[in-house]
């Protein structure tokens, strides 16, 4: 009962230029679709438990309803000229060949239909317009492709009149859900974050305890009693971060990092159980309603804990959900000290450091390690760090160059912002859609494999906990070691040197030895 | 009664063009965008989104970073057209500014990159696979519609002339409501009949791309979410407050 | 949906084979999970499924990776003890698998 298998052989497709482009295979993936939210997943979320009877006339509202309250879907299901510019930009194309897949064509799915009953030429003539009924056929139709989009925005860097199709998914999974045919590995998470206060399921208890084994580890390796505060009224900082953090490798390897920094910056800081995931799923599945609970949630922890600032962990879609979209959702966030960037990124905390010189690395203890860096969708083509435009690009590998001695980058058309998705965001993280998620890698894969080839890279490093559990995944079956796939704050956990450490006995010691030869 | 049914037919097509442009300009501007969603990299500052802009309309950059192909004949056809409209202008104005003479050779010309644009644009849609698939009826008729246009320009400019100073009457009539006769050559019916149709469809049709561009909240928005609390929703702030 | 039939008992299951009731759970239905999972228990397998079990009873959820590669090192030694040996147990994951053969629910999320 594992992942649909399919005829499909990563290792005869890890070589190649990864933006090859493929042939045709007109519906080579109708089949794939992920599990549909039980009831009680639905309920949860405001959502009908299933498929409403006149779910047709209630789509067609919803997507007038959206038409209204979106200047976006607005203008990019009017202004689209079939002009083919994003056809071999998506990922899942490149990997499957689907023409559904082609940006314009996923988008049409749904502009067919906006034509059909919210224009003039789709009323009265439909087949000039490719404007088209909403049948159980193209709902069908949605439910697949629509959940063959990871949102990852790679065509809109390059539409001419920058259609996104993530706004026209969103907007189809909202419909969606509003007819009652959701998808469960989203809903289900959702509703865990209403219930428990994360995507996991992972109650206060087990948070506590997985912290304090934490503790106890960090300790044992390094000498230094680092703290993992939870719920600390009065600390200074609130580091919210994705609850895979406190689950999942490499992703806790990460957050080890962080909390050495926070240790070694010598700040107050603190978890909150309440607000212990910086995912928000609502973005996912298009409604806003559900993004705002969740993104309340945040200012809620913050301003009960009393603290003056606000970090985010590495999660890609997490950092574009805090940088565009917190402050107007769950905002104003007054209370804060407004010196400091709200939100800022633990890579832009960790890297401010760096460049004041508070941190102390031995680069060496990375020195089995050639790194390089694959840029999240999310951070690259939805937010920022640093006060430049494309800070989010410069200031993880200034982090990692920081950190390790051999970095290498990828072929520039596969990353900053012509970055290839890894192939499981959007809410396609799940088991059953195994098949597409290996196929939606390959364009990834291909440019990885290819700097393993020309530099011998053998590592690769995210600041996104979907990328990195993605990665985990496919990895292997591309003949790539699992562990191959590393956070980036795990770089920074390996080299950092703490004050007082036994790694500090080691480094001086070195020092001292270089010095007397010289 | 054929300058009657032309007058007739190019008032309807104004007010059309116009009536439906505006409302659709009007929508797109009273439409909520309720979150920053600018693709990044972007600007920080409304005039370096100015210039973002500037650089999508003039040279269509994003297109350019796209697909060489599509950008080259496109680019192509959109400059030519330009050219050639700013030419036809002479036939409203009286007398033509000095900046109409100037570009007129140049407008004629562009004339046949404007069909060379487009007919490598169809070749496209016809040859390329991808292309082919995305390709409807009406994707196909306006590259049509547009090539008529051009070639029954082209073929009154080179081949068989109209009488020109009767067709700047007809529009001058027009414009101050004083009919003057429209030339009964059948080329010049062509294209004429066919640019009013062309007005009448632009509001309904994938034309849109024109106003769209502008409203685009992908290219327009600044990059300053957190310098600046967004609010661009009604509905989103009155949520936020109750929380 | 489905069920596991295991000595005239009916165990219902999700789509993915987690057991819906978590309380129906019992050593002969373990194996017969496995075996539709393709995996032969093992006493290196019983010991991750019992650990899971007593971990989930304690905290209501499974415990992390690491926290199961701590235990196994502490049982069985260090090479026995690391991500690449659960994984040789479990090939689809420790997390997932184990917890599916434990009649634990499935980890959800980003893992």
């Amino acid at each position: 009962m594992a992942a649909a298998t399919s005829t499909f052989k990563p290792m005869d497709h890890v070589h190649g230029d990864p933006l090859e482009i493929p042939e045709l295979a007109c519906g080579a993936m109708a089949g794939s679709k992920p599990y549909v939210a039980a009831p009680g997943q639905q309920e949860a979320l405001g959502f009908p438990g299933e498929l409403v009877e006149n779910w047709q006339e209630k789509a067609i509202n919803r997507l007038g309803e959206l038409v209204d309250n979106s200047r976006a879907l607005r203008v990019f299901l009017d202004s689209c000229v079939k002009c083919g510019a994003c056809t071999d930009k998506c990922h899942y194309f490149l990997g499957t060949g689907d023409p559904k897949n082609m940006p314009v064509a996923r988008q049409d799915l749904l502009r067919k239909v906006y034509r059909r009953y919210f224009t003039w030429s789709g009323k009265y003539v439909p087949w000039l317009v490719g404007a088209q009924d909403l049948t159980k056929d193209v709902l069908d139709d949605w439910y697949s492709h629509f959940h063959q989009c990871s949102q990852c925005r790679r065509c809109s860097v390059y539409c001419p009149y920058g259609i996104d199709t993530a706004e026209i998914s969103m907007a189809a999974r909202d419909i969606m859900d509003t007819v009652g045919l959701g998808q469960k590995y989203s809903n289900e998470i959702i509703g865990k974050v209403f219930n428990i206060g994360n995507n996991l399921g992972l109650p206060a208890k087990a948070l506590k305890a997985t912290l304090a084994g934490l503790e106890e580890d960090v300790e044992e390796e390094t000498g230094v009693p680092v703290r993992f505060p939870l719920d600390e009224k009065g600390a200074d900082i609130l580091l919210v971060t994705p609850s895979a953090d406190f689950f999942a490798s490499p992703h806790m390897e990460g957050l080890i990092g962080y909390a050495k920094v926070m240790h070694e910056a010598g700040v107050s800081w603190t978890f909150s159980s309440y607000a212990s995931e910086a995912a928000n799923f609502g973005m996912f599945v298009g409604s806003q309603e559900n993004m705002q609970k969740v993104a309340q949630r945040i200012h809620k922890a913050a301003e009960e804990l009393g603290v003056k600032r606000l970090v985010f962990g590495e999660c890609g879609h997490a950092w574009r959900v805090a940088y565009s979209f917190l402050d107007t959702l769950a905002g104003p966030f007054d209370f804060l000290d407004q010196n400091y960037p709200i939100p800022q990124h633990i890579c832009e905390f960790t890297n401010d450091l760096i460049d004041q010189g508070k941190l102390r690395f031995d680069k060496s203890r990375n020195d089995a390690i050639r790194l390089t860096f694959h840029d999240s969708c999310n951070v690259a083509r939805a937010s920022r760090m640093g006060d430049k435009p494309g800070g989010q690009f410069e200031i993880p590998r200034a982090i990692l160059r920081a950190t390790c001695n051999h970095f290498y980058d990828m072929a520039a058309d596969t990353i900053h912002e012509h970055t290839l998705c890894c192939g499981g965001g959007g809410g396609l993280l799940t088991d059953e859609l195994m098949d597409v998620r290996l196929k939606g890698a390959q364009p990834r894969m291909r440019a990885l494999q290819q700097v393993a080839e020309d530099h011998g890279v053998t590592h690769m490093a995210a600041i996104c906990a979907i990328c990195k559990a993605q990665f985990s995944k496919v990895l292997p079956q591309y003949g790539f070691d699992m562990e191959s796939i590393v956070s980036v704050h795990q770089m920074v956990s390996n080299a950092i040197i703490l004050t007082g450490s036994i790694q500090e006995q080691d480094y001086e010691a070195a020092r001292l030895s270089v010095l007397q030869e010289v | 009664m054929l300058t009657t049914a032309f007058a007739l037919s190019f008032y309807t097509a104004a007010l059309v063009l116009a009536g439906g442009l505006g409302y659709r300009i009007w929508l797109y501007a009273s439409t909520p965008a309720p979150l920053k969603i600018p693709t990044t990299p972007a600007p920080l500052t409304h005039s370096g989104v100015a210039a973002r802009m500037f650089r999508e309309v003039v040279f269509f950059q994003s297109l350019f970073n796209a697909n060489k192909w599509i950008w080259l004949f496109g680019w192509i056809f959109h400059m030519a057209l330009a050219l050639v409209v700013l030419r036809h202008l002479r036939y409203f104005l009286q007398p033509v500014p000095e900046i109409l003479v100037l570009v007129q050779p140049f407008g004629e010309l562009a004339g046949f990159a404007m069909v060379a644009g487009l007919i490598a644009l169809w070749a496209r849609r016809l040859i390329v696979p991808r292309i082919r698939y995305i390709s409807g009826p009406s994707d196909h008729l306006m590259l049509a519609l547009l090539v008529a246009i051009g070639i029954s320009g082209l073929t009154m400019t080179y081949v068989a002339h109209t009488d020109i100073v009767a067709v700047k009457g007809f529009f001058l009539g027009l414009m101050y409501f004083n009919w003057q006769p429209l030339p009964s050559d059948p080329v010049l019916l062509v294209h004429l009949g066919l640019v009013a149709a062309l007005m009448i469809i632009f509001p309904f049709s994938k034309l849109l791309h024109a106003p769209g561009v502008f409203f685009s909240p992908t290219r327009n928005q600044a990059d300053d979410s957190r310098e600046h609390r967004y609010v661009g929703s009604a509905r989103l702030e009155a949520m936020s407050r109750k929380a | 949906m489905g069920a596991y039939e295991v000595n005239g008992t009916v165990a219902e299951h999700d789509e993915e084979g987690y057991l819906t009731d978590i309380g129906v759970w019992n050593t002969d239905l373990a194996d017969m999970i496995a075996k539709a999972e393709n995996i032969d228990m093992s006493d290196a397998h019983w010991e991750v499924v019992n650990f899971l079990r007593e971990y989930y009873e304690e905290y209501q959820i499974a415990p992390a990776v690491r926290i199961l590669v701590k235990e196994m090192t502490k049982k069985f030694g260090k090479e026995k003890g690391d991500q690449k040996a659960l994984y040789a147990l479990f090939p689809y994951g420790p997390a997932k698998q184990a917890c599916k053969i434990a009649g634990l629910p499935k980890p959800t999320g980003c893992v």
